[in-house]
């Protein structure tokens, strides 16, 4: 199995400095040959639990937290707002 | 009186309850100790004295004049760093979240306030909750108090650490595939995983949804049971939390069934762990206990899909740390992906980058069917696997970890292997069951060995009583003088 970290680090918005790729390269060589020991699948499943369904509670409108409390850990925040960089020219 | 500090939770209420001692004596004896000894066992990512002390004064104020007070009254509990204290930080050990305050409580936490408990700090942990030993930390790593050379285990390092070192009485940590009972094993405490949905995940950090659950660590089985009592039930901010009375449990094991699956007691379990299994089973069975031969044959298979499933949701629970809105900012200048790569690169520690990544590619396209879609169908085969086998007894006893607690440094550079410690305890998150960590005695190196109790889903009072009865049997758990 040979896997292309620079590919799934690039999906996973991560950027592996040159000199680990090799590391993380083998590791994950190692850890998919760990995960591979499957059972072919026999059965035709839906994959839901119907035991384990939740319960959804009614939809009634109840006080929410501060605005200012909710971004107070934001890097950046101007008039309420969270800063990000600019995405349009 | 001396050594407030060491007493358990339970005699600390019998005290309290008395009028013999108060709140704010317990809690200084406890700050005192931490002081003293946190230098070397390093349990602690953060402090809350200052506010326990306050706390503990409410509550012996609310004890004075004859009000009604919670079960843990004037009781300080430490808390895992994933779990969300109003106005604490919650850094989850992470260089992503090292500056996060919590915006408000977990329910865990609520709960632990309407029970008048003192929280004391918050407990270091692998970052995220990913690992087995607590050297994932990027902010502080736990030594084991029984060998200070040696890891406590993880991810709930620091709970294990505080608890086992006599800092309090009990803890709370996280469990995913282990996080509570492992690090209890390695520690010589009784730590258990309580049944999914039995205790609300409103407020604890995620890192894989449909795993994880908070649950209590302790030095004794009544601490435990005390600390489980006041943290579970429906809450409805969790959606996945159920109805649910704990209804206490017993002392008493006769005409119990114990099933013994052999799948658990292969060739990775070490034999000194093994001996000391069967020697707790045998004390059982003295007790009144029937042993059963159960099979479990999906246990093979159960690490693959324990990391296929764990992985693959932390892979997106772990999508909403880009640098926006809340925690770690990287670069800012170059452009928006610039800055999620190097908020995230630079954030998180490389365990963390190792999920996230599997996850990614169990998830990415082409791969999906082989591995989540298998994985979750196994995960289907493990239950109903674990069904079966309560039509033939009552409780499941396993060893908890194949190993005693090992160097800081022999299997960090090894993740797979690593990852093969968690053999015994995946099962149990997989199935969505309750476990127990229960100490059965020690190896050569006088290192603490646990068995684990697992019961049918919601069935807290059968592992407790279970573990109540082998802790009365054999006189109670060592405690290291430390």
């Amino acid at each position: 199995m040979e896997i292309n970290i620079k590919h799934i680090a690039k999906l996973a918005k991560l950027s592996i400095p040159e000199d680990k790729i090799s590391k993380f390269e083998t590791e994950m060589e190692d850890i998919i040959k760990m995960v591979e020991n499957l059972p072919e699948i026999t059965s035709e499943s839906a994959l839901v639990d119907v035991n384990n369904t939740m319960e959804l509670r009614e939809d009634v409108v109840i006080p929410s937290s501060p605005r200012d409390e909710m971004i107070m850990n934001a890097p950046q925040t101007a008039a309420g707002c969270i800063l990000i960089p600019k995405v349009v020219e | 009186m001396d050594k407030l500090y060491s007493l358990s939770a339970t005699s600390m209420k019998e005290l309290l309850d008395k009028k013999e001692v108060s709140s704010v004596e317990i809690t200084k004896s406890v700050i005192d100790r931490i002081e003293k000894t946190d230098k070397e066992i390093n349990a602690y990512i953060s402090y809350n004295f200052e506010n326990a002390l306050k706390q503990a004064e409410t509550v012996d104020e609310k004890r004075a004049k004859g009000e009604t007070v919670g079960v843990l009254a004037g009781i300080p509990v430490a808390v895992k760093d994933n779990i969300c204290v109003k106005n604490l930080k919650v850094t989850c050990a992470s260089k992503m979240l090292e500056n996060f305050v919590a915006p408000y409580n977990a329910t865990v936490v609520e709960k632990l306030y309407a029970n008048d408990a003192i929280i004391i700090g918050k407990t270091t942990m692998d970052e995220f909750a990913m690992g087995s030993s607590g050297e994932n930390s990027a902010l502080a790593i736990a030594k084991n108090p029984w060998d200070t050379q040696r890891v406590p285990g993880g991810s709930s390092s620091g709970s294990a650490a505080t608890v086992a070192a006599s800092q309090v009485p009990f803890a709370l940590g996280s469990d995913t595939g282990g996080s509570i009972r492992q690090p209890s094993a390695l520690t010589g405490l009784v730590g258990m995983k309580p049944t999914y949905g039995a205790v609300s995940r409103y407020g604890l950090v995620a890192f894989a949804s449909s795993l994880d659950q908070i649950g209590p660590m302790a030095r004794t089985v009544d601490d435990t049971a005390m600390l489980f009592g006041a943290i579970c039930g429906k809450d409805n901010k969790d959606a996945t939390s159920k109805n649910y009375t704990f209804e206490g449990y017993t002392d008493s094991v006769k005409g119990m069934r114990i099933g013994v699956p052999k799948e658990y007691y292969g060739e990775g379990v070490n034999p000194i762990v093994k001996e000391k299994v069967y020697a707790a089973l045998e004390t059982l069975k003295a007790q009144g206990a029937e042993i059963v031969d159960i099979t479990l044959p999906s246990t093979d298979y159960a690490l693959s899909a324990y990391y296929i499933i764990a992985c693959a949701e932390a892979a997106s629970n772990l999508g909403r740390y880009d640098g926006v809105k809340c925690g770690y900012s990287g670069n800012r200048t170059a452009g928006l992906d610039e800055m999620y790569e190097s908020t995230r690169s630079e954030g998180f520690g490389d365990e963390v980058k190792r999920r996230i990544m599997l996850g990614t590619y169990v998830l990415s396209s082409g791969y999906y069917d082989a591995y989540y879609k298998r994985a979750k169908v196994l995960q289907q085969s493990i239950a109903k696997e674990f069904e079966d086998a309560f039509k033939l007894c009552d409780v499941i006893l396993t060893p908890t970890s194949p190993t005693t607690s090992f160097k800081f440094g022999e299997k960090s550079s090894n993740p797979v292997e690593m990852y093969a410690g968690d053999i015994c305890t995946v099962t149990v998150n997989i199935a969505g069951l309750p476990g127990i960590n229960v100490p059965c005695g020690f190896d050569s190196n006088n290192l603490p060995i646990g068995f684990q109790i697992i019961g049918k889903k919601f069935r807290e009072s059968d592992i407790l009583t279970v573990a109540k009865c082998y802790e009365n049997t054999v006189g109670g758990f060592a405690v290291k003088e430390f």
